[in-house]
């Protein structure tokens, strides 16, 4: 059993002081009331003390007694009980069965002589009925056989109020309110005298052991039971506490929260009610009165006098902190709450806590000394503060005195071991990840992000990167300084990054990429390099570093221009002949350049257009030659032209067809001739030199896109017409005629063909034609038909409208008034509105429009 | 201190296991312990409950403290070793009327703990490692018959007989008698929390019958004054 120092035993009245050599007196009984002690003797005697406490230089608690005066009460019995009652200044001695009245101060028995006869013992109420502050209930066990009384006592008088008979013949009683606990012979009960009721507790027999009965709170008794047990019992019956263990033997209980004293022949035990456990021993021999006086715990032998005086909770909290006993700490402590003001004890307990958290800590039990550390509130740099160099620099922090801890630092708190180390770098990496965004990291944030990186560097942890990329206050110096030590130089680019310093950034991670220092964090580092420059919004270092990109790779590096984000491109920070000035040397980055610009954003500029063309047939016509080699890439650049030939009407064509002469670019230079609107040179060239009929088909559908049916129309006859030219290829040329008017019939003039083909086509050859020809015929003049009738029916409805207008006459006379200008009419022309209102022709024609009409009909 | 709900008590002979089911309940673990001394109490929050329950002690000697541990109890838990007979027995002989202090809805759950030492005790396929130490540990068990589940429901009729509770109204023998081993944790929460279950819409009841907090002053009736005159 592990022990605390709860009390200290310090002698109060010498027995020099008391009873001088005289051996045979002893002390019967004592009553404390405030500096006022009483001692009763077993020879009639009461002595009156006045008792001092004083504090000695080593801060340990004294008493003194000064000996007031003595009374002989002359009855030649011993002094069984002594109880005072201050707000009468009465003393009540119990001496030879009777409770007599003295003054408190000079001892004298009151002149009115008041008593209660037949007491055996008695008790005080201390939760009294009576709302009368001038008198005590006393509750008495009467000398007569299973009897007791209940007293009102005055100052100078005494009134019984009840008198209530039991079942077997109590022993002892302690009184609350209306409720008796009662020690009978066989059991403890609770008697309710004034409604009589009464509940059983538990056996106990009263003449084999001394019971007691000691009120120690509102309605609440602690009982001597089987055992050697102290029970908890309320005056509704029950038991809301877990017993504790004293020895079979023991005499006397006193209550000093939170602890349970009690007294046997040779020791004096202290339990706590808050766990039950017994906390300390002090040996007592030939004790036999243990009491408490408003919070004071006193024990006597027969001779001598002693206090128990409780040493300050915040002592033995710190004794059992110190023994590493968290656990009973936090108990006592949170046990202590209502006996320590509301403020004060927050303080205490939050620091207790920390403490508790730090021994949790020290035995790595980290879920415990998280929770503890989180309740406590502590001060996370008391925490970083254990760990070497992770505190910044800057920080003015100092620990808090009295230390919270016996700790220098980790080293010696693990002693050397690294995996333990590890450990509790680890727990440091999760609890300050968990905290930081909290409010425990309020003003501190600095101190926390710094360290974290710090560990998170040094672990080579994956979570540096998400620190340094998210909302951090990591001090730059300290963490520049640690990130290099550990190598982490991309981090550290990270880290100038978030500072703003984007070039000290970009030139260490380019020196990464270089291979001037080493740091394989990302192995796509370029990449990010070209990404981060993309979205850079500070040009000149963008162009810094342009030319080195490029030089790394062409393809991505002109990425830097091209996908930059669109806000920035509306502002056009960056203009474009600039960048295309700069990607001279870089072929496949310019057409990439250009690309975007006519493809992507759809910059509507001749020279972008015309350049981008020149550099797709540049590159055409180089690959042409080994054509075998790079095929596909040949047609998808090759595609690319014809996609810009056919799409953009920028460029310049004349300089193109310049440049395509002589090449076998046909379809390109079709392309071309059509945008001269040479369609009769486009497609001679696909019909004769490609000889790709489909192409040329294609040719007059694109060509004729967003014009009207008849320059369609144009076209195809156009193609027409070279299909049935007289020539070597005639036949082949003949049977694309013929597939193409059977394909797209709705595109000719039936009547213009039929004269155009030879006469020797057979009727069958061209069926699907002629059948197309003759629906769509058929559909135009059933599409005339209707619209012609609906025309004329729309025609009638205007008619049906004039004829109603004109079927009522109007009167023109000199008392007709012009609506408009209210003068008479003074020539027969007017004008009038459908809703009836005339007006003068000129009036009509001034004002345009009428408010109630806008279709003015006018008649003279 | 917070102040319980509701308390649950553990009563039964000696010796069954009563602490070590709720140690291991409590603490989630199998401890080795010494004899209980009056009775012990542990605070358990249930969802939003506080249910206190009581640790007694089986020993002859704080017979008596039963009826006050019992008095008020929402439920008890008798528990005898299955391996024991006589402890099942004694449930109805000594410990029943004890409970005659709990409220009259009380709960009553029967548990047969030390599962793990019967001949048949593999409900949780108890190696044979398990046994033979069972052996070792408890002779006496091996020589006694093991209590049969049947013979515990047979009590728990008995005990609504003796309580004079009907049987449609209470939770069936079936739900209330359970097997377990604190040893291996078998079966334990399952006990516990069944009954913190059963607890909880008694507490809501209590609750809404219970004594109200606010002081009624429409119902104050002024004491009627006898007419006094001054002068007649």
């Amino acid at each position: 059993m592990m022990n605390i120092k709860a009390f200290r035993l310090v002698s109060a009245i010498e027995r020099e002081l008391l009873m001088g050599d005289k051996d045979h007196i002893n002390i019967e009984c004592i009553e404390c009331c405030g500096k006022n002690l009483y001692v009763g003797t077993n020879d009639c005697f009461i002595y009156h003390f006045l008792l001092e406490e004083k504090m000695s230089p080593t801060g340990k608690v004294a008493f003194s007694a000064t000996k007031q005066r003595h009374k002989y009460l002359a009855f030649k019995k011993p002094v069984n009980e002594l109880k005072a009652a201050s707000a009468l200044n009465r003393l009540l001695v119990l001496c030879d069965n009777t409770i007599a009245l003295v003054n408190m101060m000079n001892l004298e028995p009151i002149p009115s002589g008041a008593r209660i006869k037949g007491a055996v013992t008695f008790a005080l109420n201390e939760n009294p009925v009576s709302v009368d502050p001038f008198c005590v209930e006393v509750c008495i066990i009467s000398v007569k056989r299973r009897t007791i009384q209940m007293y009102l006592v005055y100052e100078d008088r005494v009134q019984i109020v009840k008198e209530v008979s039991t079942s077997e013949q109590p022993f002892a009683v302690a009184v609350d309110g209306h409720f008796l606990c009662l020690a009978l012979t066989t059991q403890y009960i609770i008697l309710n005298y004034n409604t009589g009721a009464s509940q059983d507790l538990f056996p106990y027999c009263s003449e084999e052991r001394q019971p007691i009965v000691k009120r120690i709170g509102r309605k609440e008794f602690l009982l001597a039971g089987p055992g050697g047990l102290g029970m908890f019992a309320t005056v509704d019956g029950i038991s809301q506490r877990a017993p504790v263990h004293w020895s079979e033997n023991v005499i006397g209980a006193a209550i000093c929260f939170p602890y349970v004293i009690a007294l046997d022949d040779e020791f004096i035990t202290v339990h706590s009610m808050l766990d039950q456990q017994r906390k300390q021993t002090l040996p007592f021999k030939e004790g036999h009165i243990l009491q408490d006086f408003e919070g004071r715990v006193i024990v006597a032998t027969s001779k001598g006098v002693y206090i128990l005086v409780p040493l300050p909770l915040e002592r033995q909290i710190q004794d059992l902190l110190a023994s590493q006993r968290v656990e009973e700490a936090l108990v006592l402590a949170k046990g202590a709450r209502r006996n320590i003001p509301k403020e004060k004890f927050q303080v205490m307990y939050r620091r207790i806590l920390q403490q508790a958290g730090f021994i949790q800590f020290a035995q790595l039990q980290f879920l415990e000394a998280k929770e503890l550390f989180r309740s406590g509130q502590l001060d996370v740099r008391e925490l970083i503060s254990l760990y070497p160099f992770l505190l910044p620099t800057t920080s003015s922090f100092t620990r808090s005195h009295p230390p919270l801890h016996e700790y220098a630092d980790l080293n010696q708190l693990t002693q050397g071991d690294q995996e333990k180390m590890t450990k509790c770098k680890r727990f440091l990496m999760s609890y300050l990840n968990e905290v930081r965004s909290t409010e425990v990291a309020n003003g501190y944030k600095e101190d926390i992000d710094t360290a974290l990186l710090k560990l998170y560097a040094e672990a080579d942890h994956e979570s540096l990167l998400d620190l340094l990329v998210t909302e951090n206050f990591c001090l730059l110096t300290d963490s520049v300084a640690w990130l290099e030590k550990h190598k982490k130089y991309f981090a550290l680019g990270l880290l100038y990054h978030y500072n703003g310093q984007d070039a000290a950034a970009v030139q260490l991670w380019v020196n990464i990429v270089n291979g001037e220092i080493h740091d394989s964090t990302r192995s796509d580092l370029y990449e990010y390099i070209v990404d981060f420059l993309t979205y850079c919004l500070d040009q000149e270092l963008v162009w810094k570093y342009a030319e080195w990109v490029l030089q790394k790779s062409e393809e991505v590096g002109v990425q830097i221009f091209t996908k930059r984000p669109l806000e920035e491109q509306q502002k056009n920070n960056f203009n474009p002949d600039d960048i295309i000035n700069c990607l001279k040397k870089y072929p496949k980055s310019i057409i990439k350049y250009l690309e975007h610009l006519v493809v992507d954003r759809k910059v509507q500029k001749e020279e972008y257009h015309t350049h981008l063309a020149i550099l797709y047939l540049e590159k055409v016509l180089q690959q042409k030659p080994s054509a075998n080699g790079n095929c596909a890439e040949v047609t998808e650049t090759q595609a690319k032209l014809r996609s810009l030939l056919q799409k953009s009407d920028l460029y310049r064509v004349h300089c193109l067809i310049d440049k395509i002469q002589g090449t076998s670019l046909h379809m390109e230079s079709a392309i071309l001739h059509g945008k001269l609107e040479e369609h009769d040179k486009a497609l001679h060239i696909l019909v004769h030199e490609l000889k790709d009929f489909s192409a040329a088909r294609d040719y007059c559908l694109w060509s004729s896109q967003g014009r009207d049916a008849p320059y369609r129309r144009r076209l195809f006859h156009m193609l027409l017409s070279i299909y049935l030219e007289p020539g070597p290829s005639a036949c082949d040329l003949a049977l694309a005629a013929v597939d193409l008017l059977n394909l797209h019939a709705a595109e000719f003039d039936a009547a213009r063909v039929l004269e155009l083909v030879p006469d020797g086509w057979s009727v069958q050859l061209l069926a699907p034609f002629l059948t197309r020809a003759l629906r769509e015929s058929l559909h135009t003049r059933r599409m005339t038909q209707a619209a012609l009738g609906l025309a004329s029916s729309e025609n009638l409805l205007y008619k049906h409208d004039k004829i109603k207008l004109k079927g009522s006459p109007v009167r023109l006379s000199d008392k007709k008034l012009c609506q408009m200008c209210e003068s008479p009419f003074c020539e027969p022309a007017f004008v009038r509105y459908p809703n009836g209102g005339v007006v003068h022709t000129h009036c009509a024609a001034s004002r345009h429009t009428n408010p109630s009409s806008s279709s003015p009909g006018s008649r003279t | 201190m917070k102040k319980p709900d509701v308390k649950i008590v553990l009563l039964g002979d000696m010796n069954v296991g009563k602490t070590s089911l709720l140690h291991r309940y409590m603490e989630r673990r199998f401890q080795e312990t010494v004899s209980t001394v009056g009775g012990a109490f542990y605070l358990k929050q249930w969802r939003s409950y506080n249910i206190s329950i009581w640790d007694t002690a089986g020993r002859e000697q704080f017979h008596g403290l039963g009826s006050m541990y019992c008095r008020g109890a929402t439920a008890i838990i008798l528990t005898y070793d299955v391996n024991h007979l006589q402890s099942l027995v004694e449930l109805e002989d000594r410990f029943l009327s004890l409970t005659d202090t709990a409220s009259t809805d009380c709960l009553f759950a029967i548990v047969g703990n030390k599962i793990d030492l019967t001949d048949e005790g593999d409900a949780e396929g108890g190696a044979e490692g398990l046994k033979e130490q069972g052996k070792a540990l408890s002779g006496r068990a091996r020589a006694s018959r093991r209590v049969r589940l049947d013979d515990a429901v047979a009590l728990y009729k008995k005990i609504l007989k003796y309580r004079m509770l009907d049987e449609k109204e209470v939770p069936a023998a079936e739900e209330m008698c359970f097997e377990t081993s604190a040893k291996t944790g078998y079966n334990v929460d399952h006990v516990f929390e069944t009954l913190f279950d059963m607890v909880v819409p008694i507490i809501l009841r209590q609750r809404a019958e219970g004594p109200s907090q606010t002081v009624d002053i429409t119902n104050y009736k002024p004491v009627k004054r006898t007419q006094s005159r001054c002068c007649d």
